[in-house]
């Protein structure tokens, strides 16, 4: 369908890395006080969570929120920018932020909802593992919050998106894009936004988690695909918490400074758009076809052909048909149902698969590939119980109507549906799609091993490893940690009269600082100070770090490109 | 109508066609598998349901909007 455009088009990718900050919904069940219980029950919650650094502002944090005069919303909303330091301003977007010492990940609180943020992983099958570890992690801390409390106050944890009164909390995917190719999204070339937004869109019935109901002033609808659809309301900005975009502008690479100019240099999309997952198949959905999508946006293959007319009308129309009949027009005029919009973006990932252009790019793109192509096709043939193991909102949709057919008296505006949308979610032992891993009904894509692995190991191919090990040896070697961020952390060390001294590492290369490359000097070095001097030095070698990540697609092995070699 | 009633009558509509023969029991046998590895979580939505008050809960679950 339609010719691909490659002018302009750079011939640089970088390794499609990606992150994750997802917020939970968290309760008390039993309360109801005005404005909800969410701020006791995260507190209780990140409480169970241990991390660095140990310092925390807490007790600031308990007396401006009570004060009242913290902002709730605005554009520069920046959860996962702030370190974790201890000064005196208050975020109520970026409270009690600590990092594990054991997976490199990092919990906190935002806008009274636990966040949860992932370590930096390459494939989207680690991502799936070290998102069902870090739900791992939660369940430990939900159930010692818990222990101690009475049977009719028990916190709940909800892996969704939206309390179905209208209020909704984000399920963020972050992607290591090429600077040229972030300024050609949101300010060079309209049509890469236009035909990021549409996939967006037309994904949803791969990684939508549904839900009952319609919210935010949208015509009611009995199940919708996504539980976000009500609440996206723009196509392009920078805010997160109103007037919600489907693509979202946040420009924050977490990768030391931007880059000085260089086209080459990364920037990180911040992706507000999926609905939280359960199902392993969502999950991995969210991340490799996106990764695919960018690598394809990043070498100027851009087909404009598939570009939604109104992708905010299509993404209403879509999540409120659950019967995948709905269509909406294309700027050619041509109307597609979201699986047709789906399947065309996917043959034209497979045409570029073919000639290698994303090797290098995207771990294991083949069986990406594959598993899209499955599923697309178990929708296509309306096997819906073929497709459920593997898709949230299949699944939620088979538990509710199971439940509606033995119980005649429900429709689908009964309270009980709702709470079986929620019940589905439910991070607690109570959770339906726990019920349906440990029965075998839930396909499990990735080995129970990894997940293990994850919920205690930090991925080896990013600086993710350092950050860990860093943060392990400051422990043992009772170095204070003042603060930590994605991109640095800074020591506090001791000095021979006790007078402390502040050393930062940078962490700005995403890519840099793996086991691989670290490990001997982590080895080698027993004091401190040397491990902190070694490092530095492994960093100072690495002054153009993206001269040695970028990938030519088009050869058959990792090419040093030089930045002059993109126009 | 259910939407999976809608589903499995698509799916009947388009068996019917060029399907070998036993292909429509296979389905049944899936289907019937899958049944049974779903009733897992008719017990725990059994339990939620019984003896609470579901608009109570669903009102103790307000959230603040968040990102």
């Amino acid at each position: 369908m339609g010719k691909t455009s490659t002018t302009s088009a750079s011939p640089i990718s970088l390794p499609k890395l990606c992150g994750a900050d997802i917020e939970l919904g968290n309760f008390i069940a039993g309360m109801e006080q005005a404005g909800g219980t969410g701020r006791d029950a995260s507190r209780a919650l990140l409480a169970e969570i241990e991390g660095l650094p140990k310092h925390q502002s807490s007790y600031l944090d308990d007396w401006w929120s009570k004060a009242s005069i913290a902002p709730q919303t605005g554009a520069a909303s920046y959860a996962g920018s702030c370190a974790t330091t201890s000064d005196w301003t208050y975020n109520p977007q970026d409270v009690s932020r600590r990092f594990l010492a054991g997976n490199a990940s990092s919990a906190y609180i935002d806008l009274d909802h636990v966040e949860l943020c992932l370590p930096e992983v390459l494939s989207a099958f680690d991502h799936v593992a070290a998102w069902h570890a870090m739900l791992r992690i939660m369940r430990g801390a939900l159930d010692s919050a818990n222990a101690g409390r009475p049977a009719d106050r028990q916190i709940h944890v909800l892996v969704n998106n939206s309390d179905g009164q209208g209020n909704s909390y984000g399920s963020h995917i972050n992607f290591m894009i090429g600077r040229r190719a972030f300024d050609n999204i949101f300010w060079r070339k309209a049509h890469y936004l236009q035909f990021l937004a549409s996939f967006q869109v037309s994904s949803i019935l791969l990684t939508g988690q549904g839900k009952a109901g319609a919210e935010n002033g949208r015509p009611s609808a009995p199940y919708q695909i996504s539980q976000r659809a009500d609440f996206f309301e723009t196509l392009q900005g920078l805010q997160t918490t109103y007037n919600r975009p489907i693509v979202n502008a946040r420009d924050e690479a977490l990768c030391g400074l931007h880059g000085g100019g260089d086209p080459l240099a990364p920037a990180r999309l911040h992706v507000i758009f999926f609905d939280s997952a359960l199902a392993q198949g969502s999950c991995l959905f969210r991340v490799g076809p996106m990764q695919l999508i960018l690598a394809l946006l990043e070498q100027g293959l851009v087909n404009s052909r598939l570009i939604l007319d109104d992708p905010l009308i299509a993404l209403r129309n879509f999540s409120a048909d659950p019967t995948l009949k709905a269509t909406a027009e294309l700027i050619a005029g041509e109307r597609f149902t979201a699986l047709e919009l789906q399947s065309a973006y996917l043959e034209e990932v497979k045409r570029h698969a073919a000639r290698g252009v994303f090797e290098g790019v995207v771990p294991r793109a083949e069986e990406i590939i594959a598993l899209w192509e499955d599923t697309l096709g178990k929708l296509a043939a309306s096997d819906l119980m073929a497709a459920a193991p593997r898709l949230d909102w299949v699944m939620k949709l088979l538990a509710i109507e199971r439940t509606m057919d033995e119980r005649p008296e429900l429709d689908w505006d009964s309270a009980e549906v709702k709470v079986i949308d929620h019940l589905y979610s439910s991070l607690g032992g109570d959770g339906l799609y726990w019920a349906y891993q440990a029965s075998g009904f839930a396909e499990q894509i990735v080995p129970p091993e990894r997940i293990a692995h994850f919920t205690a190991n930090p991925p080896a191919d990013t600086r993710a490893w350092t950050r860990a090990m860093l943060l392990r040896r400051a422990s043992s070697d009772n170095v204070d940690v003042e603060s930590v961020d994605w991109d640095r952390i800074t020591f506090k060390i001791r000095g021979r009269y006790a007078w402390p001294s502040y050393r930062t590492l940078d962490l700005a290369n995403p890519l840099g600082f793996t086991q691989a490359e670290a490990q001997s000097i982590f080895d080698e070095c027993a004091d401190f100070g040397e491990l902190l001097d070694a490092l530095e030095s492994h960093s100072a070698g690495d002054a153009l770090p993206l001269d040695s990540i970028a990938v030519n697609p088009g050869k058959r092995r990792r090419s040093y490109a030089l930045s002059s070699a993109v126009q | 109508m259910r939407f999976l009633q809608r589903f499995n009558e698509q799916l009947h509509g388009q068996g019917s066609g060029d399907d070998g023969p036993g292909s429509s029991d296979l389905l049944q046998q899936a289907r019937s598998q899958g049944d049974s590895l779903l009733a897992a979580g008719d017990q725990a939505i059994q339990r939620a349901l019984a003896g609470s008050n579901s608009e109570a809960f669903l009102r103790a679950g307000r959230q603040q909007g968040g990102q």
